[in-house]
């Protein structure tokens, strides 16, 4: 598309001026600018805020800074919908950089719509990057206007804006190449323009999704990447924003003023050597990005499929990564930041739209990755590769998390096979495994608000209430069957046979996303973590280990998506111990500062026990919070069991001790539960401890005290837990 | 028999670490292979025979967005 | 075809006049770490690398578009685009995409036959290939 198709003067014309901030410009040192920006699309006011050494010290940046100024804006009883609630993107120090690849990470936090606790999302694209270099280390919005607003923020001239915008189209791949058109000088100035949007979906469903854009050169289009969990889009329509758009036109090495550029470059260039060189034998990331592992999950039983029923389906080879391949267009440097030849950004040209307000068009789709994949395909029973990536275009344009869309449409397609739903009350919708045409028109409906797309946009959790209240629905079948944890919709990969998952699941901080951990080939492949301590322990290293990324405006991938051709000879190769070290080293070599392994974890814990006080003072984050629904982690229904039936018999016989045989399936399927929910258990007593928390999963002032985050304020939400 | 990740599995004359994989369907790409603590190195699969009692350990790293 | 420089290592006796003039030509210093072409004796062989202007896997590396190929078939770097991803050095499969530690921007041979002009036996030339 290009800017022909845009009356960007006419639009122009419609906007109305709300207020206006200049400010000076600085250069970035060492990965910081020491300061942030506040924008209140409600009364106007915009301002930039100093960072105390303080908050540095002990927050880091990117997750961490937005998560703190998150704290300082919201009370207990803040709901996502008040306009005090805001939404927070930051990258981190070595975010922006340009040579080590995945160096360009965005992390939002907000109070989320369907879990009423922080939310915080990674997401590429260039907006923190330049929002950092344009001056600001994080940007807060907080505030609601009365009519759609656009922020924009010129890093080139120092000035920030608040225009409304009443002409500008919602649905983002539309809205991100106006915002290019509207305020680049010329073709080659469109590169340095990026956009925040929602889309017209996040305004109707609780299952909002931001897109960043960064702008493809090759293929000129704004392309999207998404900030996905926990409704976020959903609060930016709430505060009226169609768009928050930053430029920045003088990117180089030198942007983020690191401390040895030499030292950089010297990382960069021996990762960039080892992907080109290994990847094509490893992950294939730079030929089909994270959509490799479809069929390999597929193998190892983890594929969900039906609604997490199933970890595997004899379709799948309809929507492996091979199908894929025929479809996205190859050997384009697909980085969503400069400098990553991870290169996993992969999509596809020309699609033409078969439904929608856009049917017809042909339009670049991003993606799909592998959730998507499994999300919007086998879990819900859908194996057509096409519909998989209609969904995708059609999830991302209209602002709608494709994990909670395709969680939640599972969870909707067995409500309908169990006779909960049926087209009375689905507006005629006929709601069944692998009716790709239903899922996309309820996806239509979503992103109009209309009818049962309404109901199904509220999330798997309210969706449960719902069933129970108005269709009579049993609320222990729904609770077993609803994938959900704390009102977050689980990503997708099945946990069934790995304890150590479902714990890395329903633990996680902000809901079931695995980016705290995955360790199911550890724990169910490799059965190198058997005793309740040691999956503990990895349950405490990963997580802290991952949420270091997010300090940073790191992207995981490159850390163990590839490895070097010795990591097998390490001592301990699932940590890939060379790239830990090369990120100790471009740490190093941007803030000038040492970091040890040590110290790298520390730094992560202290951001990662701030959040789970946060989540407690919002009301959730303590051990009954933590559970999760039984489908997660064994069968709930008689076809289930009897599908694995050697499996679950040979566990009943060896590790539960109960003979199978005269048994029937009911009988076996409550024998297994009791089996596994004790275990469960025992892994949070477990777990718990070693994070220094207590039974009930309460940080203990000890801990708190250690991290050096004894503050008055955090100490009190604790204290009458203890 | 041989002992893979800590379960029993059949071992037969002859048996490679590839053949091991196929057996087992480990089709995926990020494995370190252990015969007895010894490393086998991924070109070798195909050529490297294992014992018959053999404590054989493959080890998957972690992937996933 | 491109237009490239060719070189004989039968003829070259490794005097690095030709590092010399490529370094002084771009960089003011005579540092063979900062020339385009590089000679290395390596035992009895003498190693000559510089880019052949044909395989353009830089160019499509790039993801900024700072590499195209002029004309007269050379690939030339545009340094106001450059980002310094040094993605383009990686892919390099001859070495000939040049970095140097803490310089912005990686460099490499335009053809422009200064080297050429200065090598006393005549290894190195200009080519245009049809
Ligand atoms: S690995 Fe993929 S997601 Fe990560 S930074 Fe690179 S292109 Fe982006
Ligand atoms: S610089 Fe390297 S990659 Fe580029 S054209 Fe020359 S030889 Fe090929
Ligand atoms: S270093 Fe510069 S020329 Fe080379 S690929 Fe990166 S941006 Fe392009």
């Amino acid at each position: 598309m290009t800017d022909t198709g845009f009356d960007v003067a006419g639009l122009k014309a419609s906007h109305r001026p709300v207020s206006e901030f200049r400010y000076e410009k600085r250069p970035v040192v060492a990965g910081y600018n020491d300061r942030t920006l506040y924008v209140n699309v409600g009364d106007g006011r915009i301002a930039e805020k100093p960072v105390s050494a303080d908050t540095r010290a002990k927050f880091t940046g990117g997750k961490g800074y937005g998560l703190k100024l998150l704290w300082d804006a919201v009370t207990p009883a803040t709901k996502w919908n008040d306009p005090e609630n805001e939404v927070n993107i930051a990258t981190g120090p070595v975010g922006g950089n340009t040579n080590y690849p995945g160096s360009g990470k965005s992390i939002v936090v907000s109070i989320s719509p369907t879990t009423g606790i922080p939310i915080d999302c990674n997401v590429g694209g260039y907006f923190g990057p330049f929002l950092k270099f344009s001056g600001f280390d994080a940007l807060e919005l907080q505030g609601r206007a009365e009519r759609d607003v656009i922020v924009y923020i010129d890093g080139d001239e120092g000035v920030v804006k608040i225009f409304e915008a009443p002409g500008e189209a919602v649905d983002s791949h539309v809205l991100a190449e106006q915002m290019v058109a509207m305020f680049a000088r010329d073709e080659n100035d469109r590169q340095h323009i990026s956009s925040v949007s929602a889309g017209s979906g996040a305004e109707n469903s609780l299952i909002g999704c931001l897109n960043f854009s960064f702008y493809d050169k090759r293929r000129k289009v704004a392309r999207l990447k998404q900030a996905g969990r926990g409704g976020i889009g959903t609060v930016f329509r709430d505060k009226k924003i169609k768009a928050v758009v930053v430029k920045y036109s003088s990117l180089d090495v030198t942007s983020n003023n690191p401390a040895d550029l030499a030292k950089l470059q010297e990382t960069g260039l021996k990762l960039h050597r080892e992907i080109i060189e290994l990847d094509d034998q490893q992950c294939r990331m730079r030929e089909i990005g994270t959509a490799h592992l479809t069929e390999i999950m597929n193998e190892y039983d983890l594929l969900p499929t039906c609604n997490y029923k199933f970890g595997s389906s004899p379709d799948a080879e309809g929507i492996n990564s091979h199908a894929f391949s025929a479809i996205v267009t190859h050997g384009l440097p697909d980085g969503c930041w400069y400098g990553c030849t991870m290169a996993c950004a992969k999509a596809a040209d020309g699609f033409e739209l078969a439904t929608g307000p856009y049917k017809g068009h042909k339009v670049t789709v991003d993606g799909p990755e592998y959730e998507t994949v499994a999300g919007c395909g086998a879990n819900i029973g859908v194996f057509d590769p096409r519909v998989v990536l209609e969904l995708n275009f059609y999830c991302d344009t209209y602002g709608i998390d494709t994990i909670s869309f395709g969680t939640s449409t599972a969870f909707i397609m067995e409500c309908w096979e169990n006779g909960i739903l049926d087209s009375d009350r689905t507006g005629g919708l006929e709601i069944t495994w692998g009716n790709g045409p239903a899922a996309l028109e309820l996806l239509h409906r979503i992103g109009r608000g209309e009818g049962f797309g309404l109901v199904a946009g509220l999330g798997v959790r309210r969706m449960k209430a719902y069933f129970a209240e108005h269709y009579g629905a049993d609320p222990k079948f729904l609770q077993d069957i609803g994938c959900e944890c704390k009102g977050l919709e689980y990503s997708q990969y099945v946990s069934k046979e790995s304890l150590a998952q479902q714990g890395g699941y329903s633990m996680a901080l902000k809901g079931p996303q695995h980016d705290e951990a995955w360790l199911i080939f550890m724990d169910m492949v490799n059965n190198r973590i058997p005793t309740f301590e040691d999956k503990a322990e990895a349950l405490y290293y990963f997580p802290m280990f991952r949420t270091w990324f997010g300090l940073q405006g790191l992207c995981k991938l490159p850390w163990n998506d590839i490895e070097p051709a010795d990591n097998a000879s390490t001592d301990e190769p699932a940590k890939v111990p060379e790239h830990v070290d090369n990120y100790l080293a471009i740490y190093k070599a941007v803030t000038g500062n040492d970091l040890d392994r040590e110290g790298l974890i520390r730094q992560s814990a202290r951001v990662y026990n701030f959040q789970k006080v946060f989540c407690i003072r919002m009301g959730k984050g303590r051990r009954i919070d933590d559970l999760p629904p039984y489908r997660m982690v064994g069968p709930v229904t008689v076809e289930e069991y009897e599908s694995r039936a050697d499996r679950y018999d040979k566990q009943l016989r060896e590790q539960v001790g109960v003979d199978p045989s005269g048994m029937d399936t009911p009988a076996k399927i409550a024998a297994l539960r009791a089996y596994r929910e004790d275990r469960y258990e025992k892994l949070q007593d477990a777990v718990y401890k070693r994070k220094g928390w207590t039974r009930e999963g309460i940080p203990t002032i000890e801990t708190l005290q250690d991290l050096g985050i004894d503050y008055p304020e955090v100490v009190e939400v604790v204290k009458p837990l203890l | 028999m041989i002992t893979v990740n800590g379960s029993p599995h059949p071992w037969h004359d002859g048996m490679t670490v590839r053949k091991i994989l196929e057996e087992k369907r480990y089709t995926f790409p990020l494995l370190v292979v252990r015969i007895d603590g010894r490393l086998v190195p991924r070109s070798d699969y195909g050529e490297t025979t294992v014992p018959d009692g053999a404590d054989v350990d493959v080890m998957h790293l972690m992937s996933g967005g | 075809m491109p237009k490239r420089l060719s070189c004989d290592n039968s003829k070259c006796i490794a005097c690095g006049a030709c590092m010399t003039a490529c370094s002084t030509l771009f960089f003011k210093v005579d540092d063979p770490k900062r020339s385009c072409i590089r000679i290395e004796q390596n035992g009895p062989e003498i190693d000559m690398s510089v880019c052949n202007q044909t395989c353009r896997l830089c160019v499509a590396e790039c993801p900024v578009k700072a590499l195209t190929v002029s004309p007269q078939g050379v690939v030339m770097l545009d340094r106001k685009l450059c980002v310094g991803c040094l993605a383009c050095v990686a892919v390099c499969p001859t070495g000939a995409m040049r970095h140097y530690p803490g310089l912005a921007n990686p460099f490499k041979c335009i053809a422009c036959g200064a080297c050429a002009r200065k090598c006393p036996t005549g290894a190195i030339g200009i080519v245009v290939e049809e």
